[in-house]
Order: structure tokens, then C-alpha cells, then sequence
């Protein structure tokens, strides 16, 4: 392939608005090139950038000191050794171009993509090391950079930018992807930060207000005011000698150094000898202070000639005679408030600010407010003996610093991977929202990256729970309950039902059983209709003092929820209803965890009607008698250890409880069938159960005990479809008979059956309003899951449609064998009165938290209309949009 | 305009004279005073008459025949704080307690289409010659990051701008400096007015304004850099450069 000639353009000083301008459009464009480029022709130029950095270290080392005037050569040779191969280093393996993570199961990629053209300030303290690190991870990340020096800096940070953009282009990168404005003025730097996608301003708070108000993305990073506490716990020659290490560093300029240090009083005169044993010079109270800030010092600010001097000629400026070598000059001061006293500020010299502190509290109360006054968000230093994890705490958890180092050089602490290997190496700290800044961490590659999240569809994880244990067929009782004595070697079980059961002797044959087991027991018959808390806390008493290793519910759905609720108060005394009633949109996601059941107690059900399905759900519905509220709890927590389906428990109930419950559970069945939740493990139950229903509630209703066959099968049906709902939830149809429950004291099944074909041709709609929001749920199919669960029930027709009018025709037809009534209004309930509670109904039921797996999200003015409807018995309408 | 013949020379400054009329005070400027300057200055003062700031009325810019430009303006019969403050060096700290309550009471107001503080300030940063280009794009910077307010300032608050009427109630004049901007910027300006005649005075003024105003003091002092180099880029006759140029040449918190 031929390859394109390179015109070498002729270099244009950038020195004015328009040549600024035509400049950003270069580099824009080179940058568009460079976007293409794959992950190894960048770390190509990544690598080779950064060797003929690391390589041109001493001669931009000794630039930058002899323009600026300020810091120490052999210090810089340091930092921009650093900033070549510790950045390198800690990116090299980065990915930053394209895929960059790829989850298969979760369905997501991440893709990097630079963010385009960086504007880059850079300050006079740390020239070269800082344009080196900024060119580097801009070229590592795809970007462009444009960098605006300081003027007093220029000419050495121009020349470690153009010593990388040469290596750069002959690695392969487009020309011009760095770029510099040659002669600065806050103009440029203010077009530059005005025209650039993305702001790395270091630098005094002015320049990083000034980035932050350009109205362009600016990581910008604070002042620091780094104090260290020296704890009298601490090895003292090591902090002393590591702070003196340094704040010696470069004369003082990073901006992590130590500014000040606050020594605990009885270590104090301990730590002073050994600084001034190390050649550090502590200031004469007085007159020699006085001078030394004079000199240091204008209206609360650092004089122009101080930064970066060596400890010696500061002392001179001030006229105070000190050994040429001293490295650091101390001055012991009070206050840590910069309005007082200026030598509690940041001094970018070998200068130190010293403070005593009677204990460690006051100490970090010092530190706590010097970092405030001074260097939000920055750094703090603790030296302490490492076993002293209170005070580490204490110090960690006090200070508003977004680098807290211990026993650690803080300047070369903070800039990373020197003293510690998990902190990233930068040259560029943020100081978090303290500091005013957008990042609390050490600047790096992500920062400049657009991180583009590619997630596809995927489903909910789904699981199918039941009870351990599920026994079934008649006369398993005894065969069941034979476990827990002779394989589970339980010794106390509590029997909890109802005074009519009781008084009958359903309990009866139960306790027989335990009896000849040597199983100790007690009961608790007090359990009525519509459970009460308040029921439950005297049984939950009752079950405290006996102490079960087994629980016994026998009875119909309110036995068992009332059971359940026993059970959690006897596991866990401490739980709070409220928090365990609160409605979720998925009980996988809810907020608050159930404890663990089962440490006290194993938990038997023993259904004595065919309806609730109760022995193997996670439900259980409880009333607060002193507040009328209800409370639904819903927690595979709550799901019993064993279901003992046994007809012959269930043999004698009366023709109405028959009708209702059976009604009931055909409502479970369907209901679960069409949920948006509904799984091909749940639908398999829920369809044999419909089936059920119909062959055998006729009987179960016409022939009771007389036909224990039908009343077997009855007895299954409501246990699966139980298991169905337990998974797949229910719907609309029971957020609406629950409140037909409560408003209006229809029975259950009874205000299920009313409504049924209603909500389901509701439910049908092919053009819902809205349809329920579920990944697995992709589009309205209510109608077709309709027709295929009334197609296993043998309902014939030529199409979803027809064999839907069918199933509707037929369930009617149940409805009328078994006596249903057809209206709310055919029960008794008073119009006005209906009408008075509607609106408070529909938002309830609106509410209710069975709504959320109905395959049609409903409106409340659709439900309103649906009570109405069944109110006066009208014509279903259409309810197609 | 034509001045009377009763007329009495006030104060003679630089390029200007100032007379009084009995009844109204000319300020006549000589030729070499730009004629926008003086219509500026008329501008500057209607603005704040307009705003209820007691100041004296602006009524008439014409030219002086045989001299420059002049503003007439209503007398508001008194004397100066300042003269105040000397006839009487005991009671100093109470007329400071007038002073500074009345600087945060103008800050109080605001006056839309005032010049603003920042583009004076910058103007004047960038015309100085005294100090070199890194000097002045340290200023810049410091200036640019600085908080942007827009209450007004007078720029020259001083004691002898501030007259004591007969009545006692207290009446600024000297509009020519007026800005909307910081009032710490203000303060700083009003501090260096003092530290250049009585680095104790300044100080007790600092104190009092940042207590008063409820000001933290190195808001204050982070202006002074930029105010003592638009002091300097004023040029007076008799001004302490050396003091004024120690004051700028710091460096900002890295």
C-alpha cells in the first residue's frame, strides 16, 4: 500500500488568538487520526514517549532549575525519572483503546474512547515532571494535549513536551497530537481551557477556579497544607528523618510536602534534638520569628522569592545567620489559623511550622483544622506506632483529606507508589469536593477516557423454592410427622390452629402421633379469622416459654400465615413489621434482608382446606388490631421446612369454604400462569392445576367427603398452584379482591372469582396501554399464555381468541355450578358505600403488591372501571387501546 | 459652564481643581484629562445618586471656558471624616466604627450597569510596565480565579471621601473609581489607603471591616496583590512604588 507523503508543516509560534486557533484545529484533526489507532500501535508510542523522556531526565531537570531559579536539579532529575517510567509502569498493561471489558453472561462491554483534545496547565513548582506525565497518559489514551505553561516556566515545559510529541510521531503518532501555546498569557490559557474537551489544570486555586468556571470539563486539583502528627507512640527517628527527607525534597515545592508538624508534649523536646541533631534550625522567638515572616510573608501571602529556596537563603532574606547547610528552618508556633499566624500556611520552602499538643485529641484537632485552612482535601500525615489502630482511626476518620499517608515522606507519599504500591503514581492529586475538585483520587489514565457501556438484554435470574419437604397422599400425616421424631429427633412441638379445629379434634390424630414418639407438646388454639398481631404475640409468648425444636401450624391460610409470624417472633424477637412489610418491585432487590429462620425451630404446615396454598408459599398476611393495618410479609424466609398435604385433614369442610377456596385456587393458577414472572417450572404446576379444578371442584363442591377423590385432587391443586404463585407472584385480580376483602369483607375466593374473567380479558388486551416491565416479559402475550393454559384444560377453538371466549364461558359456568354470585353488588355491598370507598380502593389496589407481576401494567382509572363494571354486572368492554 | 466670580479653590490635585461655588462644587479638570474620563466619572456618580446612596447630586458636564472639562455638583455642607479624625485623635476608633459601617452599607447596593471591577482591575494589571509579563500573568490569574460579585464598590473609599453633614448623617463623594465588583476587593483597596499613611490604622481598620462584615481576613488579603497593583498603575505623584510593588510580587498556594 502507498503510503500518503507527510507534509511537514512549518512551525507557527502560537503566540496569538489566531494562531492559537488554527492550531487547535491541527491538533483536532490529528487527533481524529490518532482516535483510530489500536491498543498496541499506542502503547508502541506509549513506550517510546516514554523512554526518550526518562532519557532527556537531567537536561530537563537542569532547565527547568535554571529558568525558574527554584528547587533542586538532582530533586527534578528525580520527578521526571518518576514521571516516565512509574507512569509508564503503572499503565503499560492498561487497556485503553476499544473493548476494554467484556461480560458474556451480564451482557456488557465497556469501550474506551478518548475524550479528544486535552488542555493542559502546568505550574512553575514541577515543570517538566508535570508535562511529562500529563503528554504521557494523553498519549496512552488516545487524546491530543494542548499545554499552556506558566511564563516563567515556559521555556523547559515546551521542551520536555516537544522532547515526548518527537518521540511520539516517530513511534508513529499523527504530528501535532502535543501542542503548547510559546508565548503564554492568561488569554490564551483562558482560550485554551475555553476550547478544549477536558481541563488538567494544576496549579494555584486561581487557575483551577479559572478551569472549573471555563464551562468545560476540568479535572483541577487544590492547594495542599499537608500536617503531620507525631504521635509520642511513633518511632521518633524515622518520623523525623522522613519528614526531613521531605520537606527537603526540591526545596519544598510539592505540593504534598509538610507544612507543618504538631509533636505531643512529651515527645516534644525528644523531637527537637533529633531535627536539630539532623541540621535543622529552629527560629529564635522574637525578633529573629518577626524578621523571618517580614521576609516570607505579605498580606497573608507567600513573597515571590521564597518558593523553592534552599532553608539558608531564606534565612539570609531575613538577615537571620544560620549554618549554610541547615535544611529545614522550624519555627514553634501557636496558632493554627492563617489570620493569626502565617507560618501555618503553606510556605513551598524548607520551612516548617512546629506545634505542640498536650495529647493525641487535641493534635488531630490541630491537623483537622490546619488542613481545613489551608489544603482542603489534600493531604494529612499520622506517624504512629502501627499497632495503634485507635488512633489510626481516629485520624483517618477526622481528617478532610483525600490522602492520609502514615508513617510515610508525605511528598513522596502522596504522589504514589514509592512508599506504598496500591496508590497509583500521578503527578496531579485531586483534593476531592473539599478542595473543590471533581476527583479525590490521584489523577490518571481513566480520567481522560470516555467509558462507553454496551449492555445488552439479558433476563432475570429466576429460581423456583419450595418447601424441603412436601408430603402428599392421603394418610401421609403419620408417615410425615414420623420424620421428626424418628430422622430428625425433635423433642418439643408447638401446635398452632384455630379453636374450631381444636374444639373439633382435627388436631387430634397429630398429637396421638407425638405422643407415641415421646414428642413433648403444646398448643396454641387461638388463632381466628383475619390473624392479628396481637394473636401472634400471645403465641409467640406462649412458643418463648416452651421452647419447640418444632412448630405445627394446622389449619386453612390464616393457621399457617399466623404460624409463620409466630415462628419469625420466636426466631427473631427483634424484628420490626414495618420493615418487613415494605412492598418491593422484585423480592430479590428488597431492601431489607430477613434473618435467617430455622436456628430454634423447624416448621411443619398442615393445610386443612384446599384453597390458600399457604404451606408453600413465603406469605403470610397479619392485621395490627390497634391500628387496623395490614401487614403482607413476603420472604422466602418465611417458606416452611415441610408441607404435609394430606386430604384426610381436609376432608370435612363445609360446601361454602369448598367453593370459595377452590375458586381461589383456580385464580392462583391462572393468575401465576400469566405473570410476567412466570416460568415454564411454575406454569407446569399452575397448568395441572387448572386442570384439576375443573374436573374436580364440582364434586369436591356437589359431593364433599362422600367423593374423596375429588377432594384428594382439590387438595393438590391448591398445594401446586401455592407453589406456582410462591414463584411466579399473582396479579391484578388479587390487588383487587384484596381490597374487596378489606373494604367490603367479601371472602377471599369470592372476591377473586367475581372479577376473574374480567381482569383476564382486561389482562388480554393485545394493545395494553402499558404492558408490565420484566426482561423475560417481551411483549403483551397475555391472550396466547390464556388460550394455551385453557388448551391443556381441554378447551377447544379456532384460534388464541376463540379458545379465550371459551375459557372465559367456562369458568363462568364453574362459577355458576358452584354458586358464585355474579355482581359485588348481587353480595350485599351498598352502592353509596362502594362508591364512597372506590377511588380509596383503586389507588390501593393500584398499590397492592401483586400489581407489579401483572402482565398489563394498569392505570388506576382501568381499575376503576373494572370495579364499576363488576359492580353493576356490565358488559365487559373492549380494552384494547 | 461658567464659574462665578465667588468661587474658592478647595484643592488643587494633578490634573484637577476643585472649587467651590457656595452652593455647588465644580470639578475642573485641565486638558490633559480625557473628556470620557469626566463624563465616566458624571456617569459613575448619576448611577449611584440613582441607587440611594447619599452622594451629592450630579447636575451639569460641560466644558470651562479658559480651562478642560468640569462636573458640577451639588454641595453637601460639612466637613470631612478625615479632618474629623485629626481634629480629634481620641475619638478615631469611634469614626472608624462610622467609617466601616457605612463601606459595607454602600456594598449593599447594586447598580447593574456600573463598570465592573475585574475589567478595570484587568486593564489596569495589563498596562502596568513597572512589572514584568509573569508578574502580571500571576496577577491575572490570581485575578481570574477570584470570586465573581457584583455589589457596589467605590474604589477610593478613603476618609476624605466621606463627609459629615450638618446633620451628622454621613455623605460619599469621588464617584471616579466606582465599580461593581468584591467588596473584599474593596476593603483590600481601602486598607492600603490606610497602610500607606499608618500601618496602624490599617490594621485597625482590617480588623474591624473583616469583623463587622463578617468577612474571613484572608479573603481580604488574597485582593491585595491586585489592589496595590492597580494603586500602582494609578500613578500618583507622590506614591510609594517600592512599597506597592513588595505588596504584588507574591506567589498563589500550589
Amino acid at each position: 500500500m502507498a503510503k500518503k507523503p507527510v507534509v511537514t508543516p512549518a512551525p507557527q509560534i502560537v503566540d496569538s488568538v489566531e494562531s492559537l486557533e488554527a492550531k487547535l484545529a491541527r491538533m483536532r484533526e490529528a487527533q481524529g487520526i490518532f482516535a483510530t489507532f489500536s491498543q498496541e500501535q499506542v502503547d508502541k508510542i506509549f513506550y517510546e514517549a516514554a523512554m526518550a523522556a526518562n532519557k532527556a531526565r537531567i537536561p530537563l531537570a537542569r532547565m527547568a532549575v535554571e529558568e525558574t531559579g527554584r528547587g533542586i536539579l538532582e530533586d527534578k532529575v528525580i520527578k521526571n525519572h518518576y514521571a516516565a517510567e512509574y507512569i509508564y509502569n503503572a499503565y503499560k498493561d492498561t487497556k485503553t483503546c476499544g473493548v476494554v471489558e467484556r461480560d458474556e453472561a451480564l451482557g456488557i462491554t465497556k469501550i474506551a474512547e478518548p475524550i479528544g483534545l486535552v488542555g493542559a496547565v502546568i505550574p512553575t513548582t514541577n515543570p517538566t515532571s508535570t508535562a511529562i506525565f500529563k503528554c504521557l497518559i494523553s498519549l496512552k489514551t488516545r487524546n491530543a494535549i494542548i499545554i499552556s505553561p506558566h511564563p516563567a516556566a515556559a521555556k523547559c515545559t515546551i521542551a520536555a513536551a516537544k522532547l515526548v510529541l518527537d518521540a511520539a510521531v516517530k513511534a508513529g503518532a499523527p504530528e501535532e497530537i502535543i501542542g503548547w501555546v510559546d508565548v503564554p498569557s492568561i488569554d490564551l490559557t483562558n482560550m485554551v481551557m475555553r476550547d478544549v474537551d477536558i481541563i488538567l489544570a494544576t496549579g494555584g486555586p486561581g487557575m483551577v477556579k479559572a478551569a472549573y468556571s471555563s464551562g468545560k470539563p476540568a479535572l483541577g486539583v487544590g492547594a495542599g497544607n499537608t500536617p503531620v502528627v507525631l504521635d509520642d507512640s511513633a518511632d521518633i527517628k524515622l518520623a523525623v528523618n522522613s519528614i526531613i527527607h521531605s520537606k527537603t525534597f526540591d526545596n519544598g515545592m510539592i505540593c504534598a510536602s509538610e507544612q507543618s508538624v504538631t509533636v505531643i508534649d512529651t515527645i516534644y523536646d525528644e523531637v527537637k534534638a533529633e531535627f536539630a541533631r539532623r541540621g535543622c534550625y529552629f527560629v529564635k522567638k522574637g525578633a529573629e520569628m518577626e524578621a523571618l515572616r517580614e521576609a516570607m510573608f505579605k498580606n497573608g501571602a507567600l513573597d515571590h522569592r521564597i518558593p523553592g529556596m534552599p532553608a539558608a537563603k531564606i534565612a539570609e532574606l531575613a538577615g537571620i545567620e544560620v549554618p549554610a547547610k541547615t535544611k529545614i528552618l522550624i519555627a514553634e508556633v501557636e496558632s493554627t489559623d492563617p489570620e493569626k499566624e502565617e507560618f501555618s500556611h503553606e510556605k513551598l520552602s524548607p520551612v516548617l511550622a512546629m506545634y505542640h499538643a498536650k495529647d493525641f485529641q487535641e493534635a488531630v484537632d490541630k491537623a483537622e483544622h490546619l488542613v481545613l485552612a489551608g489544603g482542603p482535601g489534600h493531604t494529612a500525615s499520622l506517624y504512629v506506632h502501627p499497632a495503634q489502630s485507635d488512633k489510626i482511626a481516629l485520624f483517618e476518620n477526622t481528617m478532610k483529606a483525600c490522602r492520609i499517608v502514615i508513617n510515610t515522606p508525605s511528598s513522596q507519599g502522596g504522589i504514589g507508589d514509592l512508599y506504598n504500591f496500591g496508590m497509583k503514581p500521578s503527578l496531579t492529586l485531586g483534593c476531592g469536593s473539599w478542595g473543590g475538585n471533581s476527583v479525590s483520587e490521584n489523577v490518571g489514565v481513566k480520567h481522560l477516557l470516555n467509558v462507553k457501556t454496551v449492555a445488552e438484554r439479558r433476563e432475570n435470574m429466576l429460581w423456583f423454592r419450595a418447601p424441603e419437604k412436601v408430603y402428599f397422599k392421603k394418610g401421609c400425616t403419620p408417615v410425615a410427622l414420623d420424620e421428626l421424631g424418628t430422622i430428625m429427633g425433635k423433642k418439643r412441638a408447638f401446635i398452632v390452629t384455630d379453636q374450631f379445629l381444636f374444639k373439633n379434634g382435627n388436631t387430634r390424630a397429630i398429637e396421638a402421633k407425638l405422643d407415641e414418639m415421646g414428642i413433648a407438646h403444646d398448643c396454641f388454639y387461638d388463632v381466628e379469622p383475619d390473624p392479628s398481631l396481637q394473636c401472634a404475640r400471645r403465641g409467640a409468648a406462649q412458643m418463648a416459654l416452651f421452647e419447640p425444636d418444632v412448630i405445627i401450624a394446622v389449619g386453612g391460610g390464616s393457621a399457617m400465615d399466623a404460624g409463620k409470624i409466630m415462628w419469625m417472633m420466636y426466631e427473631h424477637p427483634e424484628c420490626n413489621f414495618e420493615d418487613m412489610a415494605m412492598d418491593f418491585m422484585d423480592i430479590r432487590k428488597r431492601i431489607f434482608t430477613f434473618p435467617e429462620m430455622g436456628k430454634k425451630a423447624y416448621f411443619v404446615a398442615v393445610p386443612t382446606s384446599s384453597g390458600t396454598g399457604s404451606e408453600v408459599t413465603p406469605f403470610a398476611i397479619i392485621t395490627d388490631k390497634d391500628t387496623g393495618i395490614k401487614w403482607p410479609l413476603a420472604d422466602y424466609a418465611l417458606l416452611p421446612n415441610m408441607a404435609i398435604v394430606d386430604v384426610d385433614n381436609a376432608m370435612t369442610a363445609p360446601r361454602g369454604l369448598t367453593a370459595a377456596s377452590g375458586i381461589d385456587v383456580m385464580t392462583h393458577a391462572i393468575e401465576s400462569y400469566v405473570s410476567i414472572m412466570a416460568s415454564d417450572y411454575t406454569q407446569g404446576l399452575s397448568m395441572k392445576a387448572v386442570k384439576l379444578v375443573f374436573e374436580n371442584l364440582p364434586s369436591a363442591y356437589e359431593n364433599g367427603a362422600k367423593d374423596p377423590h375429588a377432594r384428594e385432587e382439590m387438595h393438590n391443586a391448591s398445594c401446586m398452584a401455592g407453589m406456582a404463585f410462591a414463584n411466579a407472584f399473582l396479579g391484578l385480580n388479587h390487588s383487587m379482591a384484596h381490597k374487596l376483602g378489606a373494604f367490603h369483607h367479601l371472602p377471599h375466593g369470592i372476591a377473586n372469582a367475581i372479577i376473574l374473567t374480567r381482569v383476564m380479558r382486561y389482562n388480554a388486551a393485545e394493545a395494553p396501554v402499558k404492558m408490565g416491565t420484566f426482561s423475560q416479559y417481551p411483549y403483551p402475550n397475555a391472550l396466547h399464555n390464556y388460550a394455551e393454559l385453557a388448551r391443556y384444560a381441554g378447551i377447544q377453538g379456532k384460534d388464541d381468541k376463540e379458545v379465550f371466549e371459551n375459557f372465559v364461558t367456562a369458568l363462568e359456568e364453574l362459577k355458576e355450578t358452584i354458586g358464585v354470585k355474579k355482581t359485588i353488588a348481587d353480595y350485599g355491598v351498598d352502592e353509596q358505600y362502594f362508591l364512597d370507598t372506590l377511588d380509596d380502593m383503586v389507588e390501593q389496589a393500584f398499590n397492592d403488591q401483586c400489581t407489579g407481576a401483572n402482565p398489563r401494567y394498569p392505570l388506576m382509572s382501568e381499575i376503576k372501571e373494572l370495579f364499576l363494571d363488576a359492580y353493576y354486572g356490565r358488559e365487559p368492554q373492549s380494552y384494547e387501546v | 459652564m461658567i464659574l462665578p466670580d465667588s468661587k474658592t479653590l478647595v484643592a488643587e490635585r494633578g490634573n484637577k481643581k476643585v472649587y467651590d461655588l457656595g452652593d455647588k462644587m465644580a470639578k475642573v479638570f485641565n486638558a490633559a484629562k480625557p473628556v470620557s474620563d469626566v463624563f465616566n466619572e458624571a456617569l459613575n456618580l448619576a448611577r449611584i445618586n440613582e441607587t440611594g446612596i447619599r452622594s451629592p447630586k450630579a447636575l451639569e458636564v460641560s466644558e470651562v471656558a479658559g480651562e478642560g472639562w468640569g462636573i458640577l455638583t451639588e454641595k453637601v455642607p460639612g466637613v470631612t471624616l478625615a479632618e474629623k479624625m485629626a481634629e480629634d485623635p481620641s475619638r478615631f476608633y469611634e469614626y472608624l466604627e462610622q467609617f466601616v459601617d457605612l463601606q459595607i452599607e454602600i456594598h449593599g447596593f447594586q447598580a447593574p450597569l456600573l463598570n465592573r471591577q475585574r475589567d478595570k482591575y484587568a486593564r489596569m494589571i495589563n498596562g502596568l510596565t513597572e512589572i514584568n509579563a509573569t508578574t502580571r500573568y500571576n496577577l491575572m490569574e490570581r485575578l481570574d480565579g477570584m470570586k465573581k460579585e457584583f455589589h457596589v464598590c467605590h474604589g477610593d473609599f478613603n476618609p476624605t471621601n466621606v463627609i459629615v453633614g450638618e446633620d451628622g448623617s454621613l455623605y460619599v463623594c469621588d464617584w471616579a473609581h466606582a465599580t461593581q465588583g468584591s467588596p473584599a476587593a474593596d476593603a483590600a483597596m481601602t486598607y492600603l489607603l490606610f497602610a500607606l499613611e499608618d500601618k496602624q490604622q490599617a490594621e485597625a481598620y482590617l480588623e474591624l471591616y473583616c469583623d463587622r462584615a463578617d468577612v474571613p481576613m484572608q479573603i481580604v488579603r488574597r485582593w491585595m496583590s491586585i489592589v496595590a497593583a492597580s494603586e500602582l498603575a494609578r500613578s500618583r505623584a507622590d506614591q510609594d512604588a517600592e512599597f506597592l510593588l513588595s505588596w504584588i510580587d507574591v506567589v498563589d498556594y500550589q
